[in-house]
């Protein structure tokens, strides 16, 4: 009797520590490391934004919360709250463009209006332009 | 469809302006939540608004799935459990700036501002009323408030369990710089 409850106290302590253990690391889980994730998509601006333009619910099921590799050519870059990096790439429109917020610690002269580059981040839908986010500069 | 969807929009909110219209697609909106237990804050740097210093109306618009948590759950709580953000993925507020007569937009400067309207989220919408500062610089409108929002308001179900690490009203931070609307 006494070995029984022994065993089953060591198993109900297993479980709950087990379980304070997963509750800690999903609490404390970090944002994918995006430097490191493989893109799920690697697409040109115009495209991407060309999919949204066509068929936005198609292009929401397709890409969002995907990690994209984007390449284009950067037409503004601005700095906002608290020093948050938005970097502008051009589409085929006008009106509508690829809107990157990068990661902090991003330095703006990085960029230029004009240059070519590579981003990689996630996709976080349509609202006037193609938004994504946690993006860092590939090339 | 899209194109035409955009261009109208365009067309109806910024080409009728005359430099009467200002906007942005990188204005801040931020929350954050402090309790005993847990200090919370997510920042949104992409949202797009638009003010007409001729109304006074203002539009906001952002993305939900734009808002950025420190921490990873939370930002998924925060889409999957509470706003449900693929059934509604935008959050909007259409207002006015009522005491439009106290801005000189033609004098740099601050002033007080209360604007009414409403905010819509999460697929509900209620009448708001805050304070703000709009400030006339060169070449462009800042904008600034902070206010208090109760997510039950907006049908936002908060669970028992994590009830106590989330405040009861959420104080909301807005921070816009408008660039003034070439007319075409």
């Amino acid at each position: 009797m006494k070995t029984y409850l022994k065993i089953l106290l060591g198993v109900v302590l297993f479980f709950a520590l087990a379980g304070i253990g997963t509750a800690l690391y999903l609490f404390n889980m970090q944002h994918k490391d995006i430097g490191k994730a493989k893109p799920d998509f690697v697409i040109t601006a115009v495209d991407l934004q060309k999919a949204f333009e066509d068929n936005e619910v198609a292009a929401t099921a397709k890409y969002v919360k995907k990690i994209l590799e984007i390449e284009g050519e950067v037409e503004s870059v601005k700095t906002g709250e608290a020093n948050v990096l938005n970097v502008t790439i051009k589409s085929g429109s006008d009106l509508s463009s690829v809107i990157c917020t990068f990661v902090s610690a991003t330095d703006p002269a990085k960029f230029t209006a004009g240059s070519r580059v590579i981003v990689r981040g996630e996709c976080s839908g349509f609202l006037m332009d193609v938004l994504m986010n946690n993006c860092i500069l590939v090339k | 469809m899209k194109r035409i969807v955009i261009l109208f929009t365009i067309s109806f909110l910024f080409l009728a302006a005359n430099g009467q219209k200002f906007m942005t697609k990188n204005g801040y909106i931020g929350f954050s939540s402090h309790t005993a237990i847990d200090d919370i804050k997510a920042d949104n740097n992409q949202v797009a608004a638009v003010l007409d210093i001729s109304t006074g109306d203002m539009v906001f618009q952002v993305l939900i799935k734009s808002f950025h948590f420190e921490k990873a759950l939370m930002e998924e709580h925060f889409n999957e459990n509470y706003m449900e953000s693929d059934k509604f993925p935008k959050s909007t507020f259409r207002g006015k700036i009522i005491n439009l007569s106290s801005v000189d937009f033609n004098k740099p400067g601050k002033y007080d501002v209360t604007v009414d309207g409403d905010l819509n989220m999460h697929d509900v919408t209620n009448k708001i009323s805050v304070k703000g500062t709009i400030e006339v610089v060169q070449g462009g409108v800042n904008a600034s408030s902070k206010f208090n929002i109760v997510p039950e308001d907006y049908k936002i179900n908060i669970p028992g369990v994590v009830r106590d690490n989330i405040a009861k009203t959420l104080e909301v931070t807005v921070t816009i710089k408008y660039a003034p609307v070439e007319s075409k």
